[in-house]
């Protein structure tokens, strides 16, 4: 009497028995969250419209509806196109040179115990400093050009990836990585077989990460330290009260920042078909 | 059942320590004798015993801990009202799932988006003053308290929660005993996320409104070529940053050993 | 006449970074015969995985001499494979591609590889299985998935390393009459580690109980019991009188 098929130990009794979830629940969330931005937008709309401003206070105020517009004629008339792709070369850079540095240094940390007590302080301290306290140093090393916004994204980029690397790497199985040994595997074997594959989930969170940092890099250094970009129209617009502009900047880098945070999580989805479904996951 | 041999040396438990010290020691050591091979040019750059002279006259002639002051007052400002108004709302978003399903989307969008882009409108609307500043750093560090407080109410253990109900606790007991504990961990974890953009805020305020406090300095010292005392304040701000966060994170180990990692 | 494997004098201590050093095995001496099903029981910590783990390659002992077909063991081979307890199934790979593990490590080509692992997948039972990951196994899927990899690089000697004790009783016992299934077909040398008497019995040719930590060799018994086995035999009198007497050489060595 051989068994040869067994449920799945995860199958639990309650999915077999429940019914299923009706319209309304399943719905709930996307019509309760989309209401409610809908709502914030409408009262962001009418707002000036129903209570007078002082007229200073007025100077100050913008409408979704003046954004769209400002954003819409950003962009038929080009003005946008030039200050975005110089804030997207710095971005690009930047964040590209964070990847291919800290993603062997992340292995190399991860693999090496001496290599990691030795570099831990300085990790430590870099990742907890604000990379904004660099800037003022940084402009006066490389001016007001590119290299000022490609190292302040670069620093700002690179701890997440660094970080999230290592981990992935120093969190490697012992068991497998001795199973496959057991096998014949060379260490470079190890490491494509075990380290990568295991490591790949807390890279792609580490990117991630350094997206969103890279943005925030990438805005920053171009408030202070820059002669043009994206960041750099928005100042100027916030100093002559340009509230719109500065809104339209701050969603063109939004957009940016969701579009590309986006494209890695399909990479996750594909890389991490192996992994076990987390009900309701975020 | 143990046998014969030697003690581990101190060198051998301390080993992570040591070398990391080590490693400190060789970079300040090699940054000042490069300039033994390298000309050295002050405008451009410092060496260690410079620095470490002008971080003594900063903090002699009290000029740094005036700056940290005044930068201290719009950051405790800005965070006391991050946790006030974060928490509570993190909590309530994480408890009433409806209204987690109708602000997720909202709070996702402020934070995917970088909000320190609006800094200059905020400076230019409420001055340079102290008020400014606390709204970009509140801004700023309100974020992670709610998404953590959201997450330390979804992670309470709903066996718990049956637990204190079937004795007959009301909303508020369940809110002390078991939400509020289990929480904590989280919110702590928050601020120690918070106090860093916290920090972002203060720096990215004085780099506007340039009047006064320590990003200030570190602008004006730039300005005026002061490279020595430049990379001292910069020294003085890494090394806060330092013992904020990880004094927090070591608080978080000792009070809560069986959390890992966020 | 040389064992097919035999150690003599087995020297290994641990030395851990932080704690005081751990004496596993002190002249452990063994002989395993060709084709034969050998357990080892003995109390936790005894060393009994320790010696797996030397068999197989991936530790050096201090002293001594490990031999198989008289030939000195320096690492790991295609001679010999493991199934070990916690499965060490790749998560990120199928069913297939996790049997096919040696194969490809030995640099067989795709199409040879499934070759061979197919009509493994088939005797162990996993047919249609091959294209689910881990994940979706149970545990006794998992550790079938874990001997049909053990065997396909054709080893002469399957090491066992508690390969049951992280299943329910009820897969255990399954898992066990499937086991001696599996063996009478493919004929190799088999060391089984265990800490539960009636395993050891019900499987091997011989068992040997180990002293507790530092480990040696304190006492081999051979178990007449007919073959084929079957499930019966468990509640025989021969089989509970040898059950006693093992235990009762066990029992010294738990006790303090």
């Amino acid at each position: 009497m051989t068994e040869t098929r067994t449920l799945p130990a995860d199958l639990s009794a309650g999915e077999l028995g429940a019914p299923g979830k009706s319209l309304w629940h399943r719905l709930e969330p996307t019509i309760l969250g989309s209401a409610s931005i809908v709502i914030l937008l409408l009262l962001w709309e009418v707002l000036p419209r129903i209570i007078t401003m002082k007229a200073g206070t007025k100077l100050f105020f913008t409408t979704p509806s003046e954004i769209v517009g400002t954003l819409w004629r950003l962009f038929s008339t080009g003005t946008i196109w030039t200050p975005l792709a110089v804030s997207a070369s710095g971005f690009a850079l930047g964040l590209g040179l964070a990847i291919v540095v800290g993603l062997p240094l992340g292995v190399l940390i991860g693999r090496s115990r001496t290599l990691n007590a030795m570099l831990d302080p300085f990790i430590t301290a870099f990742n907890a400093t604000p990379r904004l306290v660099f800037l003022p140093l940084v402009m006066l090393w490389f001016g007001l050009g590119l290299w000022t916004k490609v190292v302040i994204v670069f620093i700002g980029a690179l701890f997440p990836i660094l970080i999230n690397t290592y981990e992935g790497v120093r969190n490697a199985d012992r068991t497998l990585i001795n199973v496959v040994r057991s096998f014949g595997a060379s260490e470079w074997d190890v490491a494509r077989l075990v380290v990568v594959p295991n490591a790949m989930p807390y890279i792609i969170a580490g990117l991630r990460l350094a997206i969103g940092r890279a943005v925030l890099g990438v805005v920053v250094a171009e408030f202070f330290g820059s002669e043009s970009g994206l960041g750099v129209m928005m100042v100027q617009a916030a100093g002559r009260y340009q509230v719109d502009v500065v809104f339209s900047g701050l969603i063109v880098f939004a957009v940016l920042s969701l579009v590309l945070t986006w494209m890695v999580q399909l990479l996750e989805n594909r890389l991490g078909r192996w992994r076990p479904q987390r009900a309701g996951g975020e | 059942m143990l046998d014969d041999a030697p003690r581990q040396s101190f060198a051998g438990k301390h080993r992570k320590v040591l070398l990391g010290l080590l490693a400190v020691a060789i970079f300040f050591a090699a940054w000042q004798a490069a300039f033994l091979v390298f000309p050295f040019n002050p405008l451009f750059i410092s060496k260690p015993d410079l620095i470490a002279n002008a971080l003594v006259y900063i903090l002699v002639s009290g000029d740094l801990l005036r700056d940290l002051a005044i930068s201290a007052v719009p950051f405790l400002y800005g965070f006391t009202a991050a946790v006030v108004i974060g928490v509570p709302l993190g909590i309530v978003m994480g408890w009433r799932e409806r209204v987690s399903y109708a602000l997720d989307p909202i709070m996702t969008v402020f934070y995917a988006s970088p909000l320190v882009a609006l800094a200059p409108l905020v400076i230019v609307f409420f001055g340079v003053g102290v008020s400014g500043k606390a709204i970009i750093i509140f801004v700023l560090a309100v974020f992670p308290f709610i998404f953590n407080a959201q997450a330390g109410v979804r992670a309470v253990d709903p066996l718990l929660i049956n637990v204190v109900r079937s004795m007959g606790g009301s909303e508020w007991d369940l809110y002390r005993k078991v939400i509020a504990p289990g929480v904590l961990p989280y919110i702590i974890a928050g601020a120690r996320i918070a106090v860093g953009r916290g920090l972002i805020g203060i720096l990215v305020g004085e780099f506007f409104a340039a009047s006064e406090g320590i990003g200030y300095a570190i602008a004006r010292f730039g300005d005026l070529f002061a490279l020595d005392k430049m990379f001292a304040c910069i020294f003085a701000i890494m090394v806060i940053a330092v013992v904020l966060t990880e004094g927090i994170r070591w608080a978080e180990r000792s009070a809560f050993p069986w959390r890992v990692g966020q | 006449m040389q064992a097919y494997i035999q150690g003599r004098n087995v020297n290994l201590t641990f030395r851990p970074p932080n704690r005081g050093p751990v004496r596993a095995l002190q002249n452990f001496d063994i002989d395993i015969e060709e084709g034969e099903f050998l357990s080892i029981v003995g109390p936790s910590g005894c060393g009994k995985s320790t010696f797996l783990n030397v068999l197989l390659g991936l530790i050096r002992p201090d002293s001594g001499d490990v031999r198989m077909q008289n030939k000195p063991i320096t690492g790991p081979g295609t001679d010999r494979a493991m199934v070990f307890q916690e499965f060490g199934l790749l998560p990120w790979r199928t069913v297939q591609h996790n049997v096919e593990l040696g194969l490809e490590l030995k640099g067989m080509a795709a199409q040879a590889r499934h070759q061979v692992s197919q009509p493994l997948i088939e005797m162990t039972g996993l047919a249609g299985f091959e294209s689910h990951y881990p994940h979706e196994l149970s545990g006794g899927m998992k550790q079938r998935v874990g001997l049909a990899r053990a065997l396909a690089t054709d080893p002469n000697v399957l090491l066992m390393d508690e390969p049951f004790a992280a299943l329910d009783a009820q897969t255990r016992d399954l898992m066990q009459v499937e086991l001696l299934r599996i063996w009478q077909t493919a004929k190799k040398t088999v060391l089984f580690v265990t800490h539960q008497i009636e395993e050891a019995i019900y499987l091997s040719d011989r068992v040997m109980v180990m002293t507790k930590r530092p480990g040696r060799a304190k006492k081999i018994f051979k178990i007449d019991l007919p073959r084929p086995r079957d499930y019966e035999m468990r509640v025989t009198p021969e089989f509970n009188e040898l059950k006693l007497l093992i235990w009762n050489e066990l029992k010294d060595e738990i006790t303090v």
